[in-house]
């Protein structure tokens, strides 16, 4: 994004010299600089900028600012468009959203993440802000509606939103009417009143006009300003206007095309050619001009023009670049396309190369297009891919493929293989094997089993060398891509090895990606080691190409590699080392962090070691969630439901399962620990099994099923479930079928080296056992899994199962007195029974929720933390991002459960009990 | 072709009446429709329209000239003029 194009939308336009003073106007938006959206719906010319910037002008003072943006069709999609609210939002509150930014370049931006982020920082602000989206009609659309909708329900009441649109846009205003949430200012309201209009051409224009002649031209105009504008013109320096006011009273035209025509035909006929040939810019500035008219003078044309008030509004404060007045440019096109039809061509063709060299391909390529000029615009386009791959502007790239015809694409290998990757950035895989066939059309089989593209062969044209000598391996890659997508494991593989042996020496990129689609299709496929090998390298490659967020996200996928192959320290390990590579990072923080903690959450809560498990949840939590990959809400959930359910609170636990649902974005891993499997455990652990049977039934899981990795977790799940329904209602069949698939289960898992899943099976065989009686033949397998635990200090699988295990343990121990390992076990069973007693010493327990009669909800939790601070009502309810109103309800709910009725009784409470310490420093 | 089936079919022309009389020249910007000045000081543009997208592109054409759009209704394409049935 070339920066005087930002600047040019961030441009608060400046007051015009002399307005009218419309003080109706001012009072009805007054009651603006309080609500919570301000909306001016009104079509073109009605004067919406002009009214906007008075009124803030008005409201001026120092304890207020303004983020400005005027929008553009190209700032549709949402990634663009949110950006750009941020970066207009930066000029009011400096630095606001930084670290959220960069998430929006993801693949599948998480909107309300980033959105919940910002809308934080601005509830810190002591400054009111007004965030003002000028032309909102260009980009408005459902794309849209649920990013804005979320901004408008949670803006805090002293940020206010302000839309200017020619067209009502996808909002709930009937909601925000109703609750006298929106201030309206619609076309009647705009519309110039006869004294109003007589203010403005006789005080500010300076004409000398008859209460008549107001009133006809009120009449004629209806008070549409900007008809008002062109007649003021045609009647300056003109003796006879009453003779004027009558022609234009008794004419039926349309009165643009009328008042327009005066005005061009008062024009210099130097004048009206540089109208003429100008119109087709979005945006003007005099060496473009000049360039495009073929005369110098332009930036003199262009003050002039300003000073004329010939509809040029001017983009920055430098005077160097306008635009003209959207109305007046349609005008001035048709004039345009009627008198000078085969200029047209021509007037693209030189904006184009003007913009080219001037470093701005985006305009360059449109008016490329327009010109018919698709050779060059394919050519252009070409070049300006790779910096679009950069910033992950895929989008745009994606857009401009409707644009070149598939011939013209054909004979551009690079291009081709461009719009593969932006059709694969955005999940289209139609077409893709076509240009990829195409691309490699032009590759010469090279010494050995490589490839080399031909040296400019007959037809093939290519601007970007640099791009072509990486193509073998790149075009590999895509292969290897489709090949995932399409479920083919082999040609997946043999694809990305040859996308790895072909890539070009320094393509680090390439062979990264190549390595980590590898490490899918092995992942997939259940061969755990392989897939770890070869995500390995991908990191190994990342990181030379310095890539790092893209590193930590990688070492997740290595953690739970490890994590499933049962070695936690391993895994452990590998958070660790990646936590490392971001604490080298300075001035930021590295995206991806926040998901290390979550790991190392779940790691320490495998070993029992909950306190650590909060804290790290914790601190995950202290750096937001914009610090981590946009799995990171949901990741961040099913953690802290597992310490939940740790601790006992299986309702708590179940709570934020769904929310994890709620909140799930799927990525390119395979999701081998779908959150209803997770949650039918809980609802088993509850002897809710008939609910997790539903569960079951939907995912068409049985005990008789074909075993595959990627379905070997929601197996075990059954298992479970099979066996909580035995041990509540005896069904033997039950029993049986858990005790078939288990002993099926158990040596796939061994043969796949997933000694974590090993372990699970083997502790469930020893508990059929148990619950059928048969305690001697429950050990076997007990000591089995003992003896794979211990190394790795595995202590939630046993503690988990409760008094069963608790005695088979017990029954260990008598059997091997000196084993230390088992003797840790039963002390952590002491420890959860223990935290259901009182609290002797005062100390805080695990959990203190479970000394209550009725536990506090994770829910309740969080809002008992915020009454313990200075924040009123209405701020924690903002800060939760709930109404008031379910705050109230929560909080009632909270005085019943600690049997209080006052909120510094609650405070007090809370601190006996341990939710609370008596002083926080957050 | 019964009633029911030509209900079924996407139209394939449309007439546009607005507020005013426009110059010739905006036939070409609004896609080479035929422009008529009528009597009663509206115009209409009426003609072949490929799809609703096409359809909604013009109707945003008119908004943004601030033009008042008065009627739109389903038209035989080029050739017939008579409407069969209202917009």
């Amino acid at each position: 994004m070339a920066t005087s194009l930002v600047q040019t939308k961030l441009y608060v336009p400046r007051l015009r010299r002399s307005l009218v003073a419309r003080p109706r106007l001012s009072g009805r938006l007054s009651r603006g600089s309080d609500a919570r959206l301000t909306l001016i719906s009104a079509p073109a010319g009605f004067g919406k900028t002009t009214l906007l910037t008075a009124w803030l002008a008005a409201i001026a003072t120092e304890n207020r600012s303004v983020a400005w943006l005027s929008l553009d069709e190209s700032d549709r999609q949402p990634a663009t468009f949110w950006t750009y609210v941020i970066t207009a939002l930066q000029a009011a509150v400096p630095g606001i959203g930084a670290d959220a930014l960069p998430l929006l370049q993801s693949a599948q931006p998480p909107i309300e993440t980033v959105l919940a982020a910002v809308l934080n920082e601005l509830a810190a602000t002591p400054n009111d802000v007004d965030l003002v989206l000028d032309d909102y009609h260009l980009v408005d659309g459902p794309d849209l509606r649920d990013g804005m909708t979320f901004l408008l329900e949670h803006l805090p009441p002293h940020v206010h939103l302000v839309i200017s649109s020619r067209v009502d846009p996808l909002l709930p205003l009937a909601r925000l009417r109703a609750r006298g949430e929106l201030v309206e200012v619609r076309a009647a309201d705009l519309r110039f009143t006869p004294d109003e209009v007589a203010t403005y051409l006789n005080d500010v224009i300076g004409l000398d006009l008859t209460p008549d002649d107001i009133v006809t031209l009120e009449g004629r105009t209806e008070g549409w300003i900007a008809a008002l504008q062109l007649a003021a013109i045609s009647m300056q320096g003109r003796t006879d206007i009453g003779g004027f006011i009558a022609g234009f009273a008794g004419d039926d035209r349309y009165i643009v095309d009328y008042l327009v025509e005066e005005v061009l035909a008062r024009q210099t006929e130097q004048v009206r050619t540089f109208l003429l040939r100008t119109c087709l810019l979005d945006r003007l500035n005099g060496p473009l001009c000049d360039a495009v008219t073929g005369e110098p003078g332009g930036r003199a044309t262009l003050e002039a023009l300003d000073r004329a008030n010939l509809f040029l509004v001017p983009l920055d404060d430098s005077r160097h670049w306008y635009r003209y007045h959207h109305l007046f440019a349609d005008m001035l096109q048709a004039h345009l396309g009627d008198e000078r039809p085969d200029e047209v061509t021509d007037l693209h063709r030189r904006a184009s190369r003007w913009y080219d060299h001037n470093g701005q391909p985006a305009p360059a390529i449109r008016h490329a297009v327009a010109a018919g000029d698709i050779e060059r615009a394919a050519d252009l386009i070409e070049l300006a891919i790779p910096e679009l791959q950069r910033n992950r502007q895929e989008a745009t790239i994606r857009g401009w493929l409707d644009a070149v015809p598939y011939e013209v694409v054909r004979m551009r290998p690079v291009l081709a293989v461009g719009f593969v990757a932006a059709l694969m950035a955005g999940n289209e895989f139609e077409g893709v094997e076509a240009r990829l066939r195409d691309a490699e059309r032009w590759l010469e089989p090279a010494v050995g089993d490589g490839k080399e593209p031909h040296a400019r062969s007959e037809g093939m044209v290519v601007v970007d060398e640099r791009e072509l000598s990486r193509l073998p391996g790149v075009i590999e890659m895509y292969w290897a891509a489709l090949a995932l997508v399409g479920g083919d494991v082999p040609a997946t593989l043999r694809h990305a090895q040859l996308a790895i042996d072909r890539a070009d020496d320094e393509d680090d990129v390439t062979r990264a990606g190549a390595s980590a689609i590898s490490g899918l299709a092995f992942w997939g496929s259940g061969d755990l080691e392989a897939a770890h090998r070869a995500y390995s390298s991908c990191v190994e490659r990342l990181q030379r190409a310095g890539h790092l967020s893209d590193v930590l996200g990688c070492s997740i996928t290595l953690a739970d590699i490890r994590t499933t192959q049962g070695r936690l320290s391993d895994a452990r390990r590998t958070f660790e080392r990646a936590l490392q590579l971001a604490a080298e990072v300075t001035g930021t923080v590295l995206r991806g962090t926040a998901d290390m903690y979550v790991g190392m959450s779940q790691i320490a809560g495998e070993r029992g070691d909950l306190h650590t498990a909060t804290q790290h949840l914790a601190r995950s939590q202290e750096l937001g969630e914009h610090t981590g990959m946009p799995q990171n809400p949901y990741r961040w959930r099913v953690a802290m439901a597992r310490v939940r359910e740790s601790q006992g609170d299986l309702a708590g636990a179940l709570t934020l399962l769904d929310d994890a649902q709620r909140v799930y974005l799927g990525d390119f891993l395979p999701n081998v620990r779908p959150v209803p499997a997770l949650r039918a455990r809980v609802l088993a652990a509850q002897g809710r099994w008939r609910e997790a049977l539903d569960w079951a039934r939907e995912q068409g899981l049985s005990a008789d099923d074909t075993l595959t990795y990627v379905r070997e977790f929601a197996h075990i799940t059954l298992a479970k479930v099979l066996l909580a329904r035995y041990a509540s209602d005896g069904d033997k069949s039950s029993l049986n079928d858990a005790s078939r698939l288990l002993a099926r289960l158990r040596p796939a898992a061994v043969a796949g080296g997933r000694a974590g899943s090993v372990i699970e099976i083997l502790v469930l065989e020893s508990l059929t056992h148990q619950v059928g009686g048969d305690i001697p033949r429950a050990l076997g397998p007990l000591v089995e899994a003992l003896t794979l635990a211990e190394p790795e200090g595995y202590v939630r699988v046993f503690v988990g199962e409760g008094p069963p295990m608790k005695s088979l343990l017990k029954a260990v121990i008598s059997r091997q007195a000196g084993w230390d390992y088992v003797r840790r076990l039963l002390a952590a069973f002491a420890d959860d029974d223990r935290t259901a007693q009182t609290a002797t010493l005062g100390e805080p327990a695990t959990n203190p929720s479970r000394r209550l009669v009725e536990p506090l909800s994770e829910r309740e939790l969080d809002v008992l933390r915020l009454l313990a601070t200075d924040l009123d009502g209405p701020d924690i309810a903002r800060q939760l991002f709930v109404s008031v109103n379910t705050m109230r309800t929560h909080t009632r709910s909270i005085y019943a459960k600690l049997g209080v009725n006052s909120r510094r009784a609650a405070v007090s409470r809370a601190e006996e009990l341990g939710f609370v310490s008596r002083s926080r420093d957050r | 072709m019964s009633q029911t089936a030509k209900r079924q079919q996407a139209p394939g022309g449309y007439r546009l009446r607005v507020g005013g009389h426009l110059d010739q020249r905006w036939s070409a910007w609004f896609d080479d429709l035929t422009l008529t000045r009528e009597s009663d000081g509206t115009t209409s543009l009426s003609g072949a329209v490929t799809d609703q997208a096409e359809l909604h592109g013009l109707l945003m054409k008119i908004r943004d000239l601030g033009i008042t759009l008065i009627s739109v209704d389903v038209i035989d394409p080029p050739d017939k003029a008579t409407p069969i049935t209202s917009g």
